[in-house]
């Protein structure tokens, strides 16, 4: 093992340990070493990483043997040998996010699980060590092509970080080099904050899972085999990082991206991104009952609930009113992929005249059955298919300029706000214990003033609503339509980021 | 609706280098324009044209960094061709004379410089092979500039090119495997 300050705190972590337990740690951390072909810096710090846990473990009484078997260097793979280069192109979904990024701007969103007990620290960032090279995809940084931006993997040590700051703020530029994402943990929640070229809500969700499996299984809570969290001792499995955009059948017709200007909610857009976030937690059974007897399902019952509140927060009452619900195209193909595999549809009505609540519900859902349908859904991936193969030809220094334009006059103007479902995530056993509920956390574009989100996981659904303005109107409305049906049983949120 | 607080009470929003940002742009700006005009009116040297290139190097150099795949490198690259056209403008509009030889002392160094740090770092330098290999490029299309006078007036800057040219050609030799990948992924045309 090379000599350096590390050598240092192995002497402290052998003080008191018997002749046997100090040759075992002393064959763990040569071996280990061993393990790791990287530059000095960064071989320290994932020996750190090791130092620390062991540390960990002998406060908690644990044999140098348990702690061996536990936190076994195995688990690193080959991630850490040497510069390992694989590129990928950015899939038609996450194209345009590179495209449209602006200074202080970045998509960024969240997936969290909250915990039952507190996180653990030196835990968590081993359990990122480990799981890390199961996901080539999100060790990835995004590069500048000739014609398009494209990801190339790189195995940097991704250090966690304790949370201090707003929700999805973007990545430092001066990080960016090395960073796509970032793990935060906060008393019992941890959260994953991705960049959404790198993958979209379900992929991250997986991810996360993941991570939480992992570190649950460094806390010696075996959570069992999921078909949906991969082995992170397994090879990577090719089909969790196709584009399933070229797979789209080439006989659909096209659909069209361009709607009318929808109406915005009030309020002065802030120059944070966040101004607050809060969160309605909900009995999930009691969502499905409520929603059933208005005869749809929770997403057009909360979309009808979404459009009611609206009604008292525009200014403007004249005029189309668009929601975005984003669609999760893997429901109809069974798609492994991790990368970005969803598109969206726009619920459309005229605030002026909204009908009551059973009819609104029976409406929404009769939109969301014509406009989410897979025939639908297949038309508009057509029409980004033959979008982007119009454009690859055209260099990505007037392409840049082009999107901004196109995306300044287009963009988040044909909509109010998005909802996104990520719908119920199923825990396995051991982990549903362990882990109270999710959160889902993205930020609004301007000029939308706010983003609302739903994950259900554990009996629990936690709404949320993400804001931009200065006015809290809409999530107040919400909480009332809430309260009428009985339905929350939890208020959260952040503090007011901007007053 | 009393929500309880689960997220940290962050600091203070460091809002400082946006702000200053929206004033430097807006100073900038004005302060061009005004350069401009005046130059313009008093007639003379086209001076304000260097301070408008000084102004837009400072914005770009320093407010303006580049979103994606910024790195030392890239910024080195940046800086040294920012400094190429300031010397340039300088040359032609205020001072003519020196240039001719100067550019080509600027791009040999910056280019040494970049080749060191990249064969004595330990690995990942060829994560930065374009945007050396960028500066050895624009530096190929200089020389027609500077051996306009060849070889009688200007053979410092003839010594120079030829320098940055074989420290060009030896950059591609040694990395030649790099360069093919490099290319391979940076021209990829489709979204497989």
């Amino acid at each position: 093992m090379k000599k350096s300050s590390r050598n240092l705190y192995l002497e402290k972590l052998k003080g008191g340990l018997d002749q046997e337990d100090q040759d075992r740690i002393d064959v763990f951390f040569h071996e280990l070493s061993d393990q790791i072909d990287m530059p000095i810096l960064s071989r320290d710090l994932l020996v750190h990483h090791f130092v620390d846990a062991f540390s960990y473990y002998l406060e908690q009484g644990k044999s140098t043997e348990e702690i061996c078997e536990l936190m076994d260097y195995r688990f690193l793979g080959d991630f850490y040998q040497g510069d390992h280069r694989r590129s990928f192109s950015l899939d038609n979904a996450a194209i345009v996010y590179p495209l449209g990024m602006k200074y202080g701007q970045m998509p960024m969103f969240r997936m969290a699980a909250e915990l039952k007990e507190d996180v653990q620290p030196v835990l968590l960032q081993l359990a990122v060590d480990f799981t890390i090279k199961r996901f080539p995809s999100f060790s990835a940084v995004t590069k500048n092509g000739f014609f398009w931006h494209y990801l190339e993997t790189v195995n940097h040590v991704s250090l966690i970080e304790e949370e201090k700051d707003i929700p999805c703020k973007p990545i430092s530029i001066l990080l960016r080099g090395f960073r796509s994402f970032r793990v935060l943990y906060c008393g019992k929640r941890i959260s994953v904050e991705v960049f959404h070229a790198i993958t979209d809500g379900s992929g991250a969700m997986v991810f996360l899972k993941t991570l939480v499996k992992e570190y649950l299984r460094l806390k010696e809570i075996d959570a069992k085999d999921d078909p949906e969290i991969p082995d992170i001792n397994s090879p990577v499995d090719e089909r969790e990082l196709v584009n399933e955009f070229n797979e789209a059948k080439e006989n659909a017709s096209l659909s069209t991206f361009v709607d009318k200007r929808s109406i915005q909610l009030k309020g002065k857009i802030s120059r944070l991104n966040l101004t607050k976030i809060t969160h309605f937690e909900m009995d999930a059974g009691r969502l499905h009952d409520t929603a059933r007897s208005y005869g749809g399902t929770i997403t057009a019952y909360l979309l009808a609930l979404l459009l009611i509140a609206s009604k008292d927060c525009v200014n403007q009452k004249e005029g189309v009113f668009n929601v975005q619900v984003p669609v999760n195209m893997r429901k109809f193909n069974g798609s492994r992929t991790l990368r970005n595999y969803s598109m969206y549809f726009n619920v459309t009505e005229d605030l002026s005249k909204l009908p009551d609540k059973k009819e609104l519900v029976g409406d929404v859902s009769r939109q969301i059955a014509e406009k989410g349908s897979e025939k639908m859904m297949n038309q508009m991936m057509m029409t980004t298919k033959k979008v982007i193969r119009s454009l690859c030809l055209v260099p990505l220094f007037l392409k840049i300029p082009l999107m901004q334009l196109v995306y300044a006059y287009l963009g988040n103007s044909i909509i109010a706000f998005t909802f996104s479902n990520l719908g119920v995530v199923k825990l396995p056993e051991g982990m549903k214990e362990a882990v109270r509920k999710l959160y889902f956390v993205f930020v609004p574009g301007p000029p939308n003033r706010i983003a609302t989100s739903l994950v259900t996981a554990n009996g629990i659904s936690v709404f949320s609503i993400m804001r931009n303005s200065n006015d809290p109107t809409f999530e107040q409305r919400m909480y009332e339509l809430l309260e009428e049906d009985g339905l929350i049983e939890n208020t959260e949120g952040s503090v007011e980021y901007e007053s | 609706m009393n929500p309880k607080i689960i997220y940290p009470i962050p600091e203070r929003q460091r809002m400082f280098f946006r702000r200053l940002r929206e004033i430097v742009r807006i100073v900038f700006i004005c302060a061009s324009l005004i350069c401009l005009l005046v130059n313009f009116l008093v007639k003379g040297k086209f001076w304000s044209i260097i301070v408008v290139w000084s102004l837009f190097s400072l914005w770009r150099l320093i407010f303006s960094l580049r979103l994606v795949e910024f790195s030392v490198y890239s910024h080195a690259v940046r800086v040294t061709l920012h400094t190429i056209i300031l010397l340039f403008l300088i040359d032609h509009f205020l001072a003519p004379g020196w240039a001719q030889t100067v550019i080509p002392i600027v791009f040999f160094a910056d280019l040494l410089l970049m080749f060191v740090i990249y064969y004595v770092t330990y690995d990942r330098r060829h994560r930065h092979l374009v945007s050396i290999l960028t500066l050895g490029l624009i530096n190929l299309i200089s020389i027609p500039y500077s051996i306009r006078s060849w070889p009688i007036d200007n053979w410092i800057a003839f010594a120079f090119q030829a320098a940055s040219l074989l420290l060009f050609v030896v950059l591609i030799i040694i990395s030649r495997k790099d360069l093919i990948y490099e290319l391979k992924v940076r021209f990829m045309t489709g979204t497989k």
